[in-house]
């Protein structure tokens, strides 16, 4: 328990400075903007006759530092409000925080990502054995090529290409939002089915373009199994076929759980794509849309907030690997 | 340049050599599927150095016939000012393979040189760097470009392939790092001190030739990710852009044409669309088959 722990610590120093390094890009992006987008507020905003002070607080409100003052004390400010969750107001929106138009959007991220992790991570792992047990034979060359090429196609091409087969040519699936405007939103069938219609597609993308890395991982890691001593000395002891299965399957798993958090993190970094063209509003579509509308708070809260779950998938999947693996669990060093 | 050949007199090398090129041949033999690879690839490259100078510039339109679906004249269509899409997707490959050839330069230079230093000297450095590379690979790739956008112009291949070199050559020194860890293991970089051979011979001669696989497919793999973040910022539309490319096309197929309502336009993403996925096939294959040469342990009883 305590190794936990420790290794939580370690986590949450290393997270911290994570989100760190990332709000002062974030700063330092804001600060360099060409026609410098501040120094033009806080102009027009005297022009129109209110008093600098005044204008001052009011820049301030929006982008989280005062437009004047050493750069040193706009970072300190900037970085100030971040711990006191103010992530400053969208100009896209006006008058709305960015942290709630953030955390309405989030779950149109997280939630379609987790499914589609899920989804890819079981079918990939059962025919990832398969592909490994049959490799020399026809059906396992298939699904060897079959997640080479899934995993190297980019997902915005997937996207396009499902939504060219179910959406334009099928029409069996709605290409576009996330819930039809005709239902009353709340615990009644037709909105929640509508929910799922729409989620579909956005799902049925993360799934297939990380389909492609498990089943190439869980074929190698069975591979590297099946040659292990306990294996053959199960075969030996003429135990079942189903129960060796068993064996090779619980041990090939094993090393896969690093690679959760890399493919969490692989799709929330692809939901920008995923979110613009099934017009999903999520955080990616929130960041392409404050890029484009120069909202740059949005921006910098949207580019933190993937970041901050990247760090999170991170943690829990370390933590869970700690807690499944003897190895770890006994202090031993795992590379 | 005055190149100078010295001709390798050593037995044993040249006795590897030709066991690795039996070995490139006999899986290359076995599934001839990659040697497509290898062909489609060399295709895209003669079409990006080549193609530009065949056609004429600019692109002859004909506004009787504007987003046209794919006909035999026109064989993927096209595009709303009445261009031949085929020929734009030659055109726009220029701009895709000269960013992605950037890229893979300094991805290799950056990620070999960091992975050997890393390697070589272990204690502090090795773990700053590490934490660095560890940082990189942490960050959302996509949208730090996004945000990036707002502050650096991604107008020509020099500026987009500078940006995703510096932030792609992690997996290079990764894999370069734990080589060189590993071939310290076996004590071979003791032995080499102990003949008195300087580190430069050391890492030139004995270390790079051994690595120069892994370095090679780790570079495209980040190649791959090059080409698929440059086309994607711009089918995002958040990159002003001077000429049209393949990211461009998709963007104006999908968002301004509406690909996605109208069979018309279709040729128009399908043109680009196609294009990516080829380059893409011909990478996964080229590293797939580099992956069964190098590593022994994949070749098939």
């Amino acid at each position: 328990m305590t190794l936990i722990a420790r290794r939580l610590a370690g986590h949450l120093a290393r997270g911290f400075v994570m989100i760190l390094v990332v709000a002062t890009i974030s700063f330092f992006i804001i600060n360099n903007i060409p026609g410098d987008p501040m120094a033009a507020r806080y102009e027009k905003l005297v022009e129109g006759g209110m008093a600098p002070e005044a204008a001052r607080q009011a820049v301030k409100v929006l982008y989280g530092f005062q437009p004047d003052g050493t750069l040193w004390q706009q970072y300190t400010e900037f970085i100030g409000g971040l711990f006191r969750l103010d992530l400053g107001v969208s100009v896209s929106r006006p008058g709305t925080p960015v942290l709630d138009v953030l955390t309405d959007a989030a779950k149109w991220t997280v939630l379609p990502v987790l499914a589609g992790t899920l989804l890819s991570f079981l079918v990939g792992i059962i025919l990832g054995v398969y592909a490994a047990i049959k490799r020399t034979g026809r059906l396992g060359d298939a699904l060897s090529v079959s997640g080479s090429l899934l995993h190297g196609v980019p997902q915005y091409v997937l996207a396009l290409l499902l939504t060219m087969i179910f959406a334009t040519l099928l029409g069996v699936l709605p290409a576009d939002g996330s819930v039809d405007i005709l239902y009353e939103p709340g615990w009644n069938a037709g909105y929640l089915g509508s929910l799922v219609e729409h989620a579909l597609l956005p799902v049925l993308t993360y799934a297939l373009s990380a389909y492609g890395g498990w089943i190439l991982a869980m074929k190698s890691s069975v591979v590297t199994v099946l040659g292990d001593d306990f294996i053959l000395a199960a075969e030996l002891r003429g135990m079942k076929r189903s129960i060796v299965f068993r064996y090779i399957a619980r041990n090939a798993i094993l090393p896969l759980f690093t690679m959760l958090a890399l493919s969490l993190g692989l799709l929330l970094g692809g939901a920008v794509f995923i979110e613009k063209i099934f017009n999903y509003p999520g955080l990616g579509w929130l960041l392409i849309g404050a890029v484009n509308d120069r909202d740059y708070a949005l921006m910098g809260g949207a580019f933190l907030l993937i970041t901050v779950g990247t760090i999170l998938a991170n943690i829990v999947a370390d933590l869970f690997y700690t807690v499944i693996d003897p190895r770890v669990r006994s202090g031993e060093e795992v590379s | 340049m005055s190149a100078t050949l010295i001709p390798e007199t050593g037995s044993a090398a040249s006795t590897l050599r030709r066991n690795f090129w039996r070995g490139v041949w006999r899986v290359m033999r076995r599934k001839p599927s990659r040697l497509v690879g290898v062909v489609i690839l060399a295709a895209f490259v003669l079409m990006a150095v080549l193609g530009p100078m065949l056609l004429p510039s600019p692109l002859p339109n004909d506004p009787t016939a504007i987003t046209q679906p794919p006909s035999a004249e026109h064989w993927f269509g096209t595009d709303p000012q009445g261009r031949d899409v085929l020929a734009l997707v030659v055109t726009g490959s220029r701009y895709v393979l000269l960013t992605a050839a950037i890229t893979a330069l300094i991805t290799v230079v950056a990620g070999t040189s960091i992975g050997l230093f890393s390697g070589f000297k272990r204690g502090r450095w090795d773990t700053v760097l590490m934490r660095l590379t560890d940082m990189k690979l942490t960050i959302p790739g996509l949208p730090l470009l996004l945000v990036l956008a707002t502050v650096w112009r991604f107008g020509s291949p020099w500026q987009m392939g500078l940006v995703l070199g510096l932030l792609g050559w992690g997996g290079v020194a990764r894999a370069v790092r734990s080589q060189t860890l590993s071939l310290r293991e076996r004590g071979f970089i003791e032995a080499a001190r102990g003949l008195g051979l300087s580190t430069t011979h050391i890492i030139g001669k004995e270390l790079l030739p051994s690595m120069a696989p892994y370095i090679a497919m780790n570079m495209l793999i980040a190649v791959t990710g090059a080409v698929y973040s440059q086309v994607g910022l711009f089918f995002l539309g958040v990159l002003p852009y001077e000429s049209d490319n393949w990211g461009v096309m998709l963007n104006l197929a999908v968002f301004q044409a509406g690909a996605l309502i109208t069979p018309n336009a279709i040729g128009y993403l399908l043109g680009p669309l196609l294009a990516i996925l080829l380059l893409t096939l011909a990478i996964v294959l080229v590293v797939d088959a580099m992956d069964e040469i190098f590593n022994p342990r994949l070749r098939e009883e």
